[in-house]
């Protein structure tokens, strides 16, 4: 029987940790703070999820004039506690997709916990600090997080594909946990440098990967003064962002604008 | 092989192994035994006209719960439910079966809220789609099932105050002398310009062919829908009482339709002011057009299509385009996932 996943080599680790993103999400948490984790622990892929049963394969899309066929594909490095996977969310088969996942973190790898990065979407000033939502899969892991300064999560809705990787971890008995950052929804399009920040922040006390966040500092400054800029530019622009700023809610008209103006003026910077 | 010996042999070789170790992804709460059952398959569609009519069959015979189909492997889910930071649960679409045992036959019924689709919003193709079909077989054929019964939409060029006739699809020969029987029962010969062919999407059309293969009579009973309410959002009741007239006729079963009927009747107003919305949304030179052609099927009998290759035209350049994105355009609105 074809294999679902192609391993190119057995990493050495001791009780690992899963540390899951998606390519393309808002704000571009995750995809950033995966980069820098696997940058900083000098990690290299050591696993690949065959695309042929999750996606459709009818060509290949293009982003910023590239064409786009990212794989699938697991990393670890030099630290021996963490595994990291990006990749494209399946267009279906879903929960195969996320027991192939499971199967190489946990058979072949044997993690014992889950963190997953994803951004939640929310009216808030670009300068107020981010807060990070979580939601855990069992009591006890919520318990040994709690010095890490999360946000309990309430809701009810349509689940994103991450809240289904939980409850099939769950079922697999894996520990995990979903975080949600809290991002602008006018910068979900765009780098959210703040929202990367705070996420990369706990991972760095999490697992004590001393990443220095200058970067991510330099980045704020500059998006804060660019947005100062276009706010200046725009009176719009500006109005909206002092309705934002005393916590008034813009009808949906008005937020897809600002949405619109933000984006495409960062975009161009 | 005679046909009776396959569904034997088939039933063994399932009945003997356990379930755990078939892998077959389907939960079995009782183990009752039944006699001559008959599998009634009913899923969601156009108008929802087949779950509609299977549905209350079930209720009106108040059907105990037999199973269900693990749905992990077939459906994403659609609600999460997060409370003080805990995932407490994920709600997935339910594929449960039922039984009712009856004095000369017994039934199964099997209802599932969505149809397993590769791509979201298409009907039930592909890998998913034949694997569910044969689950549902799996278990008619454990409990003895020797015959299925679906059903759906036809979608026709029907008035929506004209009654639906129900086209009905066996999957042999043999079965038609015994359809004919039945009240308002049309085959697609019986429809002009069909000339006896025709294609039954999705799930429906799927489990014929898959119970003709595995050696078991299959029947689509499938209620008619005026062509422009295919789109509709709201179930198309009054095709679902003609399915349901015919399965009772089938069954023999005395069933109280007062209760079905006050719900047609309603369905029936909500779907006349939805009408008068969308006939109010269009264009002005558009919206005469409609209206007329509308009114012109009032009284008509059934046919199958546009009646003209112009009409055809017409339509395909205004008319569909209208009525898919007036009927759903609720569904493309995003909405916030977690």
């Amino acid at each position: 029987m074809r294999e679902l996943f192609r391993i190119t080599r057995q990493p050495e680790l001791e009780n690992a940790s899963l540390i899951v993103g998606w390519e393309r999400d808002a704000g571009g948490v995750a995809t950033r703070v995966i980069d820098y984790i696997i940058k900083s622990i000098k990690g290299k892929s050591f696993c690949e999820i065959e695309p042929i049963d999750f996606f459709q394969l009818g060509g290949v899309e293009v982003d910023n004039d590239v064409a786009q066929f990212s794989g699938n594909r697991l990393f670890a490095g030099g630290m021996k506690d963490l595994i990291l996977f990006m990749g494209n969310q399946p267009q279906f088969n879903h929960f195969r997709f996320l027991n192939v996942m499971l199967d190489v973190a946990h058979n072949h790898c044997q993690i014992k916990e889950l963190y997953t990065i994803s951004a939640t979407v929310s009216s808030i000033p670009y300068n107020s600090p981010r807060q990070i939502l979580a939601v855990y899969n069992t009591q006890e892991f919520q318990n040994s997080l709690r010095t890490y300064e999360l946000m309990d999560m309430t809701w009810e809705g349509p689940p994103a594909l991450n809240s289904f990787l939980l409850f099939t971890a769950k079922m697999r008995h894996i520990p995990g946990v979903s975080l949600w950052p809290e991002i602008p929804f006018y910068l979900a399009t765009v780098d959210d440098y703040r929202a990367q920040k705070s996420t990369l922040g706990f991972f760095n006390k999490r697992f004590n990967l001393n990443i220095g966040l200058d970067i991510l500092d330099e980045a704020i400054e500059r998006q804060s003064r660019e947005m100062l800029k276009l706010r200046k530019q725009d009176p719009q622009v500006d109005h909206y962002m002092k309705l934002l700023d005393k916590r008034v809610s813009l009808s949906q008209e008005d937020s897809i604008n600002l949405a619109n103006k933000v984006s495409q003026f960062l975009f161009n910077k | 092989m005679p046909k009776s010996q396959r569904i034997i042999d088939n039933m063994q070789k399932r009945i003997n192994i356990p379930y755990k170790d078939l892998n077959m992804g389907a939960k079995i709460y009782k183990e009752p035994t039944l006699k001559n059952p008959v599998l009634l398959c009913g899923w969601p569609g156009i108008g929802n006209i087949g779950i509609t009519a299977i549905d209350t069959l079930k209720r009106a015979v108040e059907a105990e719960e037999l199973g269900e189909i693990e749905p992990w492997d077939f459906f994403y889910p659609h609600k999460v439910v997060i409370e003080n930071g805990l995932l407490k649960d994920l709600e997935f679409p339910k594929n449960k079966f039922y039984f009712k045992k009856l004095q000369k036959f017994d039934l199964i019924f099997f209802i599932a809220d969505e149809q397993p689709a590769d791509v979201k919003g298409g009907y039930a193709s592909g890998k998913k789609a034949y694997e569910i079909a044969n689950l549902v077989l799996d278990i008619g054929l454990k409990f003895g099932c020797q015959r299925v019964y679906t059903s759906g939409a036809a979608v026709a060029q029907i008035h929506h105050t004209t009654k639906p006739r129900v086209w009905a699809v066996p999957n042999s020969v043999e079965l038609i002398d015994e359809l004919r029987k039945y009240k308002n029962t049309v085959f697609m010969s019986g429809i002009e310009g069909r000339r006896g062919q025709g294609t039954i999407s999705g799930l429906n059309g799927l489990m014929l062919g898959i119970a003709k293969n595995r050696g078991l009579e299959a029947i689509c009973l499938m209620g008619e829908i005026p062509y422009y309410l295919q789109w509709i959002p709201l179930p198309y009741s009054k095709a679902s009482q003609s399915v349901l007239e015919v399965l009772t006729q089938i069954f023999n079963i005395t069933m109280d339709f007062n209760l079905f009927n006050q719900y047609v009747e309603k369905t029936e107003k909500s779907i006349e002011e939805l009408i008068s919305t969308f006939l109010q949304s269009l264009p002005e030179h558009i919206r005469e057009r409609v209206e007329a052609g509308i009114e012109d099927l009032k009284g008509k009998p059934a046919q199958l299509g546009p009646i003209t290759d112009e009409e055809v035209k017409w339509f395909k350049e205004h008319g569909d385009k209208f009525l898919e994105d007036f009927f759903k355009k609720d569904d493309e609105e995003n909405e916030r996932t977690l």
